[in-house]
C-alpha cells in the first residue's frame, strides 16, 4: 500500500506534503525545492515537461507551454473568464465537446483536467522520490469558491494522474487545519487566502476538535496574477512611450513582461523601490541593443493594486455577513497564499479586522500541509478499518515555523535575506537586483526574494540543501524550530472515530472526547428531549486531543430552473456538507417519458445569471396522463462539494434513471479511457529524480 | 455488521423525531447550545468518523444529512419560528421552498427540445447558450429566428415572451 499525500494544486505553483513520523512536511524535489510551477510544456520529442523545465520553455515555446489552467478548469467555453483569457494567452484555446474548453498543443487537443493531470503526475513522482515509496492516494485542494464543475474536473485530473482522490478539500479549510487550535477551547478564525489566481475568505468556528466552517466566499478570478498584469500593463505603456515599442502586440513579449512584473511585485514586498533592466526586449537599433529600464516604488505598486485588494474586503464582508459575524468577533486571522506577502495586504487586513493577522506557517505551503493532515486522517482511519494494526501511530505534527521575516515589519535590509538556489543555476533573466549578495547562499533563512532575474522563484525555509544532484535526499530534513502539531497527542488515545467492527453499538468516541451523549444508536426509541445541560462541557484540558473533524460547507447555492427563468434554490450556500434535498418533478404532457431539468450554482436571482452546471435527464418514466407521473429527485452535495443526483418514481417507488449532463465534462467511461491512454502515451520528463 | 445495523436503526428513528429531538436540544435552546449540539452530533455521525467501513459511511452520511437539515433550520431565527409553528401542527419536517398547496412546477424543457425542426433547433441551441452566458439580448435575436422558423410553435413563442420579460427586468 502506497502513501497518501496532500497536494495543493495551485494556479501558479503546486505543493505536495505528507505526514510521516508525526511531522507534516512539504515534499521537496531532488534539489530541495518545494514549489512545483504549475506549467506543462509539450516538447517536440513527445515528452512532457512539468515545473521549472516547462517554465523556462514559456519564453521559447509559448504556443506549446500551458499555464494558468486553474483559472479555466471547469468553465464553459462561453463563460466570461474563458472569453477574457482567449487571445491573451500565448497558447491556443478551443471549444471542446459539451461546451467545454480544450487547449491545442503540438497537433493535439487536451482537456484541462488532462493538463492538470500532468502537473499532478509530476507532483506524485516527486513525492514518491522524496518519500521513497509509491503514492497512490491524495487529498487535493481547491479554492473554497470552486463550483461543482471545477471540483469535478479537479477530481478527474487526480484520477487521470493515477491517484485515488480521498477528498477535494477547500484551501482555506486546509490552512485552518494546518494551523490547528491555539490553546483556546473556542475560537473564531478567518482565513484570508489570496493566491495566484483566486481569492477566498472562510470563517470558521473551532471548538474542541471540531472545525465548523460557518461561511465562505470568494472570487475565482482575483489573485496575485492580476497585480502582475497591472504592473505589466504599466511596463507596456512605458515601452510604448519611451521606445515606441508595442509589447501588447506580441503575446510572447507580453508574457515576458508579466514575468518581469511578478518579479517587480516580489521585490517591492521587501524594498521600497526596484528597477528592472532588460536589454533584449526592445528590438536592436542599428545593431545596438537597447537597454530598457523600468523603475517602480512600493507606493506606486500599492496605489495601482489598491482597487484589487479592496475588492477582497467586499468579498470578506459577504462571508462575515453570511456567518452573522462582525470583523471584531474574529479571534484569529490567518494569511494564506503567496500574494499575502504584499505588505499592503497585511496592513489592510489589520485595518479591516482590527487586529494583526497571523503568518506563522509559510503561506505558500500551509494549504498543502493541511491537506496532508487531512489525508493522513482519512487514510489512517481507513487502514484501521481494513487492517486492524500496522502503522496507526501517525502523530499529527506539523511544521510550524515562525517566519523569520514578519511581513509587517519591513525594516530588514534585504541583504540579510539570501537568495537560495540562484547561484546553482544560470541566471536566465536580466539584471538581478543587488540582493544577490555573495555570502548569502550559505545562510539558511526565509527567502521571499525571487531568484535572480525573471525566474525561477524558489522559497527555501529549511537549511539550503547543498547537495550533489543525484545524491539521496536527506529524508526528514532537519528543520528550523519545529513545533509539535497541537493534535499530536491524537495518536495516543484509542483510535477516534470508526467503531470496532465487533462493537454492538456503533458510534462511540474516544473516551476523553466524548461529549455527554447517550449512545443514541443503541437506544433509538422515541425519547423525550433530554436536558442538554452539558455535564462536562469540554473534556479534560490536559488530555490528548481527539483527531480533528472538519465540517465544511458548500460555497454556492444550488438551484433548478423554473418557469419564467427563475431559479428555485434547493441547497443554500454555506450549508454543511454532505447534505441533500429532495424535490418532486411532474410531467407536463400526456405520456411524457422523460423530464429535463437545468441545474445551476450561484447566488443570483435569475437562473441564467448563475453558472449552469448542466442538465438533469430523467428517462424511462411510466407513460401516464400529464402531472400523474411524479419523480422525486434527490440532489446530494457530497463531502467533496460535488453534486450527485438520484431519482425515484413517487408512485412506484422504483429508482428512475437520472443522469447529469455536465457542461464541458467528460461523462462516459470512454472519454476517460481515451484521456488515460493519452496520459500513458506521454512520458513525463522527470528531472534527475533521486534514487 | 453490527455497527451498520445500529446506525440503520438510528437513521430510521430520525423519521419520527423533531429537529429538536434529532439534535437533542430543548425547545428553547439558544443558538450557542444548538451549535454545540450539532458539533456533538457531528462527532458521532459525520461520515469521516467511519472512513474505512464503506457501508457505515453510507448510513452515517444519511444520518449526518438529517442533522444538517435540523441544524440549518434551528440555527436561523425566522426558519425556526416557521418550524415551531409547523411542529405545533404535528409536522416534523418542513420544506421551505415548496408551498404545500401549489401544484408541482411543470418541468423545464430546453429550447432545443422545444424546437422541432433542425433549423429552429440550431437557433435554439445558440439562444440557450447565450442565455447561460447571461447575454439575453443576443439570445433574443437567436430565439426570434427560431420562432420565425416555426411560427406555430406556441411553446417556443412563450419562451421568447419570457425572454422579453427578462430583458425588461434587466437593469438598464
Amino acid at each position: 500500500m502506497g502513501a497518501a499525500v496532500g497536494i495543493d494544486l495551485g494556479t501558479t505553483n503546486t505543493v505536495a506534503a505528507a505526514v510521516s513520523d508525526g511531522v507534516a512536511s512539504p515534499l521537496p524535489d531532488g534539489e530541495g525545492r518545494r514549489l512545483l510551477p504549475s506549467v506543462v510544456s509539450f516538447h517536440p520529442s513527445g515528452s512532457v515537461l512539468v515545473g521549472r523545465g516547462a517554465l523556462e520553455r514559456r519564453l521559447i515555446d509559448g504556443p506549446n507551454t500551458i499555464y494558468s489552467v486553474k483559472r479555466l478548469i471547469g468553465r464553459a467555453w462561453a463563460s466570461p473568464e474563458v472569453e477574457q483569457a482567449r487571445g491573451k494567452l500565448p497558447f491556443e484555446l478551443r471549444e471542446g465537446p459539451k461546451g467545454g474548453v480544450v487547449v491545442a498543443a503540438r497537433g493535439e487537443t487536451y482537456s484541462l483536467p488532462e493538463i492538470s493531470a500532468f502537473v499532478l503526475r509530476q507532483a506524485k513522482a516527486l513525492a514518491e522520490a522524496a518519500l521513497g515509496q509509491p503514492v497512490d492516494r491524495a487529498v487535493i485542494t481547491v479554492p473554497a469558491n470552486f463550483n461543482d464543475l471545477q471540483r469535478a474536473a479537479t477530481k478527474t485530473a487526480g484520477r487521470l494522474a493515477g491517484l485515488e482522490v480521498l477528498r477535494i478539500l477547500n484551501e482555506p479549510t486546509a490552512a485552518a487545519l494546518a494551523y490547528g487550535p491555539q490553546g483556546k477551547e473556542q475560537e473564531r478564525i478567518a482565513v484570508y487566502d489570496l493566491g495566484g489566481g483566486t481569492f477566498d475568505i472562510t470563517v470558521l468556528d473551532l471548538s474542541g476538535s471540531v472545525f465548523e466552517v460557518l461561511a465562505t466566499a470568494g472570487d475565482t478570478a482575483l489573485g496575485g496574477d492580476d497585480v502582475d498584469l497591472l504592473v505589466a500593463e504599466r511596463m507596456a505603456d512605458d515601452l510604448l512611450k519611451n521606445h515606441r515599442f508595442d509589447a501588447r502586440a506580441q503575446p510572447l513579449v507580453f508574457g515576458r513582461l508579466r514575468m518581469l512584473a511578478e518579479d517587480m511585485k516580489r521585490e517591492l514586498s521587501t524594498r521600497d523601490e526596484h528597477v528592472v533592466i532588460a536589454d533584449d526586449l526592445v528590438p536592436a537599433e542599428r545593431g545596438k541593443t537597447v537597454e530598457w529600464r523600468f523603475r517602480m516604488t512600493r507606493p506606486e505598486l500599492e496605489w495601482a493594486s489598491l482597487a484589487l485588494v479592496e475588492r477582497t474586503f467586499r468579498v470578506a464582508q459577504q462571508a462575515l455577513d453570511a456567518a452573522g459575524v462582525q470583523p471584531k468577533d474574529v479571534d484569529r486571522i490567518l494569511l494564506v497564499g503567496g500574494a499575502t506577502r504584499m505588505p499592503m495586504v497585511a496592513r489592510k487586513v489589520e485595518q479591516f479586522f482590527g487586529r494583526p493577522p497571523m503568518v506563522r506557517i509559510n503561506p505558500d505551503e500551509v494549504v498543502a500541509l493541511g491537506a496532508s493532515i487531512q489525508a493522513a486522517l482519512l487514510d489512517r482511519a481507513r487502514q484501521r478499518g481494513a487492517a486492524p494494526m500496522e502503522h496507526p501511530r501517525i502523530a499529527e505534527t506539523s511544521v510550524v515555523q515562525p517566519l523569520p521575516e514578519d511581513p509587517m515589519s519591513l525594516g530588514e535590509p534585504p541583504i540579510e535575506l539570501p537568495i537560495v538556489g540562484v547561484g546553482a543555476r544560470p541566471s536566465p533573466g536580466p539584471g538581478p537586483g543587488p540582493a544577490a549578495a555573495p555570502a548569502a547562499a550559505a545562510r539558511p533563512a526565509a527567502d521571499f526574494l525571487p531568484g535572480g532575474g525573471a525566474k525561477p522563484l524558489v522559497f527555501e525555509l529549511g537549511p539550503a540543501p547543498q547537495r550533489v544532484p543525484g545524491a539521496p535526499p536527506p529524508p526528514p530534513r532537519p528543520r528550523l524550530p519545529t513545533m509539535p502539531f497541537p493534535y499530536e497527542a491524537a495518536s495516543d488515545p484509542p483510535p477516534p472515530p470508526a467503531p470496532a467492527p465487533a462493537a454492538p453499538r456503533a458510534p462511540s468516541l474516544p473516551p476523553q472526547a466524548a461529549p455527554p451523549p447517550r449512545p443514541a444508536a443503541a437506544a433509538p426509541s422515541a425519547s423525550p428531549v433530554p436536558d442538554r445541560a452539558p455535564v462536562a462541557p469540554e473534556p479534560i484540558r490536559p488530555a490528548p486531543r481527539p483527531a480533528p473533524l472538519l465540517i465544511d460547507v458548500t460555497p454556492l447555492s444550488l438551484s433548478v430552473e423554473t418557469v419564467g427563468g427563475f431559479g428555485d434554490v434547493l441547497i443554500e450556500a454555506n450549508t454543511p456538507v454532505p447534505c441533500d434535498r429532495t424535490r418532486t418533478f411532474a410531467t407536463a404532457s400526456d405520456d411524457q417519458t422523460s423530464v429535463q431539468v437545468r441545474v445551476a450554482q450561484g447566488e443570483l436571482k435569475r437562473f441564467a445569471e448563475n453558472t449552469l452546471l448542466g442538465e438533469l435527464e430523467l428517462t424511462g418514466l411510466t407513460p401516464a396522463p400529464r402531472g400523474q407521473t411524479r419523480v422525486a429527485v434527490t440532489f446530494e452535495i457530497d463531502a467533496d462539494g460535488i453534486l450527485n443526483v438520484r431519482a425515484r418514481d413517487v408512485k412506484t417507488g422504483h429508482e428512475t434513471a437520472a443522469r447529469m449532463q455536465l457542461v464541458g465534462a467528460p461523462t462516459d467511461a470512454g472519454d476517460l479511457d481515451a484521456m488515460r491512454a493519452r496520459q500513458a502515451a506521454h512520458p513525463l520528463a522527470l528531472p534527475e529524480a533521486p534514487r | 455488521m453490527a455497527g451498520t445495523d445500529a446506525l440503520k436503526v438510528f437513521l430510521e428513528s430520525l423519521g419520527r423525531k423533531s429537529y429538536y429531538e434529532i439534535l437533542r436540544v430543548q425547545r428553547d435552546a439558544p443558538a450557542a447550545v444548538i451549535q454545540a449540539a450539532f458539533h456533538d452530533f457531528s462527532l458521532l455521525y459525520h461520515p469521516d468518523r467511519y472512513v474505512g467501513a464503506p457501508s457505515e459511511v453510507a448510513v452515517a452520511s444519511e444520518i449526518f444529512k438529517r442533522g444538517v437539515e435540523a441544524y440549518r433550520c434551528l440555527s436561523r431565527g425566522p426558519m425556526r419560528d416557521r418550524y415551531d409553528r409547523a411542529l405545533a401542527r404535528g409536522k416534523l419536517r418542513i420544506d421551505r421552498s415548496r408551498p404545500s398547496t401549489a401544484p408541482p412546477p411543470p418541468p423545464v424543457r430546453t429550447l432545443e427540445t422545444i424546437a422541432r425542426t433542425a433549423r429552429a433547433k440550431q437557433f435554439a441551441v445558440k439562444a440557450e447558450r447565450l442565455i447561460s452566458a447571461g447575454k439575453l439580448d443576443d439570445a433574443r435575436v437567436q430565439l426570434v429566428s427560431a420562432c420565425q422558423c416555426e411560427p406555430d410553435n406556441e411553446e417556443l413563442a412563450d419562451r421568447l415572451q419570457a425572454l422579453y420579460e427578462a430583458l425588461a427586468l434587466e437593469p438598464g
